[in-house]
């Protein structure tokens, strides 16, 4: 809705300016005819939801927050403002971090207000809007039901939602950003419109224009090295980090324990079959989001594979994939290792991370 | 050509305003009410303060206990009547507060939100009422939500497993071992019974939200003359001392689970009763 007005409104001022400046209509002209490729740097397209040609639909419902210009300037100023925590010290930011594709760079556990160290690692923040559920256990269905979470455990931002409303309102500068965001929202901020401001910038955080989806699209080719190392991964790791977006979404146990101190899936779902299973992380800028696993086990990828080809535990919820033959784990050579690694690296998406708008 | 239009306007407004007293004729409307009553066995319920040592109640087990938070969810509400008589309240969510509709958060603390008004009853005779306790996927599904389920705003968002917690008792009983700590008072006692979510090949993925349907015994009369009340009795020691569970304060002083709250689901339905309906 907001976009199509948006370009609406962009078409009628282009309409303006033809009538009335008579005297530039040539060099118009001219700007239209080679101008018509660079559409993209029109604000409205710039901060409008763009769905990559080769990912599928995206689970969130945009026309229920449609992205504007607004709403994401918004949500990317709340999304770096300590206010949302109890003492002005923690931002979405400081565990979200834009240069490590929004993960967090040095903590293996999170650091909330008060130095409270927390129970996971946090994972980084990129195509959320093509996620079925979130967090490592799946525990929150939707996107705008994210933020609260981090809002008002005690071991992140202890705030209170209520208490963040109040300051928001007391703000000198966010009530009118909201009234412009959202038109129909009324003089007061309610949390649905600061949940929805959020939404609208973690929606437009799409990473795909990485090597590998250049190679996808067909305007870059990957090494011989990245080759092997992507038949490889097809082979032994597609199973579950699969598709374009390098998860199925689904909930397993890939061996990091034979007992669980955290349950996981199971914390959710209280079923036997669950316990110690997480959410298949998307691989996606995986070079950049060290420490690996729910529990920040590993520091490197190449612990990673070592894991996966020695390092698997058995226990009753293992995955199957990962003990295949009365075999723990996914046989892999130290050169297989490395290859899988190079691939790895060609889901390295720069543009993303140095995307001005973010 | 003014004449022309003079003559169409006046021949629309015509045929707008007989169509508009026609309709009248036809259809008229009226306000039914609903008012919920929060009992405790044959006592009236009563909220206490948080640290309060006065213990009202008592359970089977002869646990003494008080109340400090009550309250339920109910949406989907829908009256019938012996011929064929429907309605059903409509139900819409939003950002804005002024958006959701037909979503209700009764609570034993704030006497206006234990009367639900429904307008635009067509006029005609119920008996019956039907509605949903609890926030179902269809709604928790939509996001963000404004109103009664804006969580700065008091709504029971339940962070870490999302979805509204559908019925929150709250209180203390001498029973209750729980220490005091920043959650909870000493001695607490905390029954919150949420989960929405089914999955298949999942049992244990509990759906607590429930739909139920309360007779009247008697039929009552709507129009837009006529505004009859029905007065719903919930009785607590129904939900938490009931057929299908009840709890031993001892050990279950703390349900945060929807598995945890599944038995204290399936006592809500004959927790609640239509005690009577006036005209
Ligand atoms: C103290 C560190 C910390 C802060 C502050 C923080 N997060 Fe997180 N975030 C985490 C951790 C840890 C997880 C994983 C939690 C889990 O799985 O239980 C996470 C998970 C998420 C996820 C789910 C990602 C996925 O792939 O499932 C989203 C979305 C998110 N955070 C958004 C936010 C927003 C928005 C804010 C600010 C309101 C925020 N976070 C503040 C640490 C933090
Ligand atoms: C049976 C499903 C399965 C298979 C097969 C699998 N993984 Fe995983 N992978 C997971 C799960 C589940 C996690 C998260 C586990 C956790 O944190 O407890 C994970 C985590 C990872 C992580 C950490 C990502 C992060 O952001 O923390 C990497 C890297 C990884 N896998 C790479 C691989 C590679 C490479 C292969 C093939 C050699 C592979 N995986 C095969 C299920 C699988």
């Amino acid at each position: 809705m907001m976009n199509s007005r948006h370009a609406a409104l962009e078409f009628i001022i282009l309409c303006f300016n033809f009538f009335t400046m008579k005297n530039l209509l040539p060099f118009l002209l001219l700007a239209l005819v080679f101008g018509g490729c660079q559409k993209d740097e029109l604000p409205s397209a710039k901060y409008s939801f763009v769905k990559p040609a080769h990912f599928p639909e995206p689970v969130y419902p945009l026309d229920r927050n449609p992205v504007t210009k607004e709403g994401f300037e918004l949500g990317k100023k709340i999304f770096g403002d300590p206010i949302l925590s109890r003492d002005g010290s923690v931002a979405c930011n400081n565990c979200h971090v834009k240069g490590v594709a929004f993960a967090d760079p040095q903590h293996p556990f999170s650091i909330g207000v008060d130095e409270r160290e927390g129970l996971r690692n946090a994972p980084g923040i990129a195509n959320m809007a093509f996620m079925k559920e979130f967090m490592w256990d799946g525990g929150v269905h939707h996107l705008d039901f994210a933020p609260p979470n981090a809002i008002e455990n005690p071991l992140e931002m202890d705030e209170k939602m209520t208490h963040v409303l109040w300051k928001m309102n007391q703000h000198g500068s966010y009530p009118a950003l909201f009234r412009k965001a959202f038109p129909d929202m009324g003089d007061t901020i309610t949390s649905p419109y600061l949940l929805f401001a959020l939404s609208q910038y973690q929606n437009m955080l799409v990473s795909a224009t990485s090597k590998y989806d250049h190679y996808k699209l067909g305007d870059a080719n990957l090494t011989a090295n990245e080759l092997e190392g992507l038949a490889l991964f097809e082979q032994k790791c597609a199973a579950c980090h699969s598709g374009i977006l390098f998860t199925n979404q689904e909930y397993r146990n890939n061996g990091l324990d034979s007992e669980f101190a955290d349950l996981g899936r199971g914390k959710i779902t209280e079923s036997p079959d669950d316990m110690g299973c997480f959410k298949v992380p998307s691989l996606r800028n995986v070079e950049l989001t060290k420490p690996y696993m729910h529990n920040a086990r590993f520091k490197t990828l190449e612990e990673v594979l070592d894991h996966y080809a020695s390092g698997v535990k058995p226990s009753a919820t293992l995955a199957d994939e990962l003990q295949q033959n009365g075999t723990l784990g996914i046989p892999l050579t130290p050169t297989e290792k490395a290859r899988i690694i190079d691939f790895l690296k060609t889901l390295t998406d720069h543009e993303f991370i140095q995307d001005t708008r973010f | 050509m003014k004449k022309f239009l003079f003559l169409t306007t006046l021949f629309f407004s015509i045929a707008l305003l007989s169509a508009c007293k026609k309709d009248e004729e036809k259809a008229t409307f009226g306000t039914f009410y609903l008012q919920f009553d929060n009992i405790v066995g044959d006592q009236d319920l009563t909220i206490a303060d948080a640290a309060s040592s006065d213990f009202k109640y008592t359970n089977s087990l002869d646990q003494n206990f008080n109340v400090s938070l009550l309250g339920y969810y109910i949406t989907n509400i829908k009256l019938e009547g012996p011929n064929g008589e429907v309605f059903v309240d409509p139900v819409t969510t939003g950002a804005a507060a002024a958006d959701v509709k037909g979503i209700y958060q009764v609570l034993e603390s704030s006497t206006t939100s234990q009367t639900i008004g429904l307008s635009n009853v067509p006029s005609g005779k119920y008996d019956k009422v039907t509605f949903t306790l609890g926030i179902p996927a269809d709604i928790v599904q939509e996001g963000a939500t404004g109103g009664v389920l804006d969580p700065a705003e008091g709504a029971w968002l339940w962070n870490w497993d999302a979805g509204y917690i559908g019925f929150a008792f709250e209180g203390r009983s001498p029973a209750s071992p729980v220490a005091a700590s920043q959650w909870n008072p000493e001695n607490s006692v905390q029954i919150h019974i949420g989960g929405w979510k089914d999955i298949t090949d999942n049992p244990m993925m509990v759906n607590n939200v429930k739909t139920f349907t309360l007779d009247f015994g008697t039929s009552v009369s709507v129009s837009d003359k006529l505004e009859p009340k029905a007065h719903i009795e919930m009785d607590l020691l129904e939900v938490i001392d009931g057929h299908h569970g009840s709890a031993d304060f001892t050990s279950t002083n703390q349900v945060h689970t929807p598995a945890g709250g599944t038995e204290f689901a399936e006592n809500l339905h004959s927790a609640f009763v239509v005690d009577h309906v006036h005209q």
